[in-house]
């Protein structure tokens, strides 16, 4: 116990270190930006100074708020039932041999047809609505996670499972509290690296089958007037959402997988003798 | 008492076939309540098959599992069962994982946390309940292992090779500790090792087996003093009985072995 007071300190500094290096660093890089546009007389129709670009977002901020909104919908539900598929997925696939073995291939043809290509089947199929939009996020999503969460399951040592079972747990049980917990952390980095992709992946849906309303069909709108503050615009908006979604599943994870970082529980999960 | 015809852990006549392979020779073994019995062998004795046996996690070919003369053959559930690997689970903490039989089981209730706890404190680990294994020393690891063997089933416990991984010195703690729990729980335990002096000096008898195919070569009765101190390693009738551990495992006739005269 004491010992974990007397970390304290040290810990909330290095907590604070690692909020503010990030925030350092991309405002370094928006500098660098800002200097070589200025250095380098750069006209503003070919790159833009940054504070041009955020006057745009300010300017426009009806439009892109709007954009947010659209891309922000496909980007999240279609990153939900994207990683929720390629989790059920991998479980189902980890509990047969024959079922992996069967659907294996599926899965990896599924990913070496171009999105773009699947795309534009989607929208003779499902039209210019949410639905195809969803389906191409989605599959961007699955494939990391399933293949990360299969490799999690498949970590897991047989001896752990047979322990479990000659404790007479039954399948489930096993699955809930011996292979689960193996999971998260592969769950998490598929989670994070497909957080940044699925923005590409939207925008790329948008492209395909939109006429109004999200942030690729503004980027589209830009790029064809010319207007490269616009367009820069877009981009710093989409590589913002990227960079909260990505904050967001660190935090989740942080909060998932506490034995990563510390040596004690959580103090809600600590022994307490004799209290309620 | 526990009426002497009925053995706490009796295996009649159980064999085990894995394709052509014959893993075990039809074997009996019969272990009293409250007994210490370790098997030793080189690999391929058949000393895991044994233990899946008995554990009910495999069944065997033929043969019958007896614990407390109910059959128990192929049935999970009924014996505690530890390995050389600790198979903590690494996102809980100690004390969750010494009540993991119960988790596995549902929810795990306020008194078996309780109990859990009080009989880890008394044991040493006190405080080390909230801590996540990564935090805990390979021994501490052990402890915690035996402790959710200890919660799940004290009646029998089964361990295999559970020391193997650890350092001399802690092994030497490690086994003494052994032999305090296993005191005061009155446990019934059947323990694997390779190693010939761990065997004799925490067991009652020595099963010794010999590999192609696994089979029971010899049992050695182990009657020496309790409570038994680390001097007991050094004494005659401890190095008279490696020497005849040594002659069954490595095969040799034990003919010229000054033997202490009373050992058959």
């Amino acid at each position: 116990m004491s010992r974990g007071v007397a970390v304290t300190p040290r810990a909330s500094r290095r907590t604070w270190l690692t909020l503010l290096t990030p925030v350092l660093s991309i405002l370094g890089l928006l500098i660098v930006w800002d200097l070589v546009v200025r250095i380098f007389s750069i006209p503003k129709f070919v790159l833009p100074l940054p504070i041009d670009a955020f006057a745009t977002i300010g300017e426009d901020w009806d439009s892109i708020s709007r954009g947010i909104i659209a891309t922000g919908q496909v980007f999240t539900l279609g990153f939900v039932i994207g990683a929720a598929l390629g989790f059920v997925l991998a479980v189902v696939m980890a509990s047969s041999k024959a079922l992996f073995q069967a659907l294996y291939p599926i899965m990896i043809v599924s990913q070496a047809i171009p999105v773009v290509a699947i795309g534009a089947a989607l929208v003779i199929w499902l039209g210019f609505g949410l639905a195809p939009k969803l389906v191409v996020v989605a599959m961007i999503v699955f494939f990391p996670v399933l293949v990360n969460v299969l490799d999690g399951l498949r970590s897991v040592d047989a001896d752990s499972v047979n322990l479990a079972r000659a404790m007479g747990a039954s399948r489930w049980r096993n699955f809930l509290v011996i292979k689960l917990p193996a999971t998260l952390t592969p769950l998490f980095s598929a989670l994070k690296m497909s957080a940044t992709f699925s923005v590409t992946g939207a925008i790329l849906a948008e492209s395909l089958a939109s006429t109004t309303g999200g942030l690729g069909v503004y980027l589209s709108t830009m790029q064809g007037r010319f207007n490269t503050p616009g367009v820069f615009a877009a981009i710093i908006v989409l590589a913002s959402i990227g960079l909260v979604a990505f904050l967001l599943i660190s935090v989740w994870e942080s909060a998932a997988t506490p034995w990563l970082r510390t040596s004690v529980v959580p103090r809600r999960r600590r022994f307490r003798r004799g209290t309620s | 008492m526990i009426a002497a015809s009925v053995p706490k852990v009796e295996l009649s006549q159980i064999s085990q076939r894995f394709g052509e392979a014959l893993a075990l020779e039809p074997t009996y073994l019969s272990i009293a309540a409250g007994e210490f019995v370790a098997v030793i062998g080189p690999s391929g004795c058949g000393k895991t098959t044994l233990f899946n046996i008995l554990s009910g996690i495999l069944s065997p070919t033929s043969g019958t599992v007896r614990i407390d003369g109910e059959e128990t053959t192929g049935k999970p559930g009924h014996v505690g069962y530890m390995l050389q690997k600790d198979l903590l689970v690494p996102s809980l903490s100690a004390l969750e994982n010494i009540t993991l039989g119960a988790r596995l089981h549902g929810r795990v209730s306020k008194q078996q946390r309780e109990e859990a706890a009080q009989m880890a404190a008394h044991y040493g680990l006190g405080d080390f309940l909230d801590h996540f294994p990564h935090a805990m020393s390979g021994g501490m690891r052990q402890r915690v292992a035996l402790m959710r063997t200890l919660a799940f089933a004290k009646d029998v416990m089964l361990l295999d090779e559970p020391f193997g991984a650890l350092d001399s010195q802690t092994r030497l703690e490690m086994q003494q500790w052994l032999l305090r729990v296993w005191v005061e729980t009155g446990s019934t335990v059947l323990f694997v090792t390779h190693d010939i002096d761990e065997a004799l000096f925490l067991a009652d008898r020595v099963v010794v087996m010999s590999p192609r195919p696994g089979r029971v070569s010899e049992i050695l009765d182990v009657a020496l003093e309790r409570p038994r101190g680390l001097d007991v390693l050094t004494t005659e009738p401890f190095m008279s009985l490696k020497r005849r551990a040594l002659d069954l495992i490595y095969g040799r006739e034990p003919g010229n072995l000054d033997s202490s005269g009373s050992d058959s």
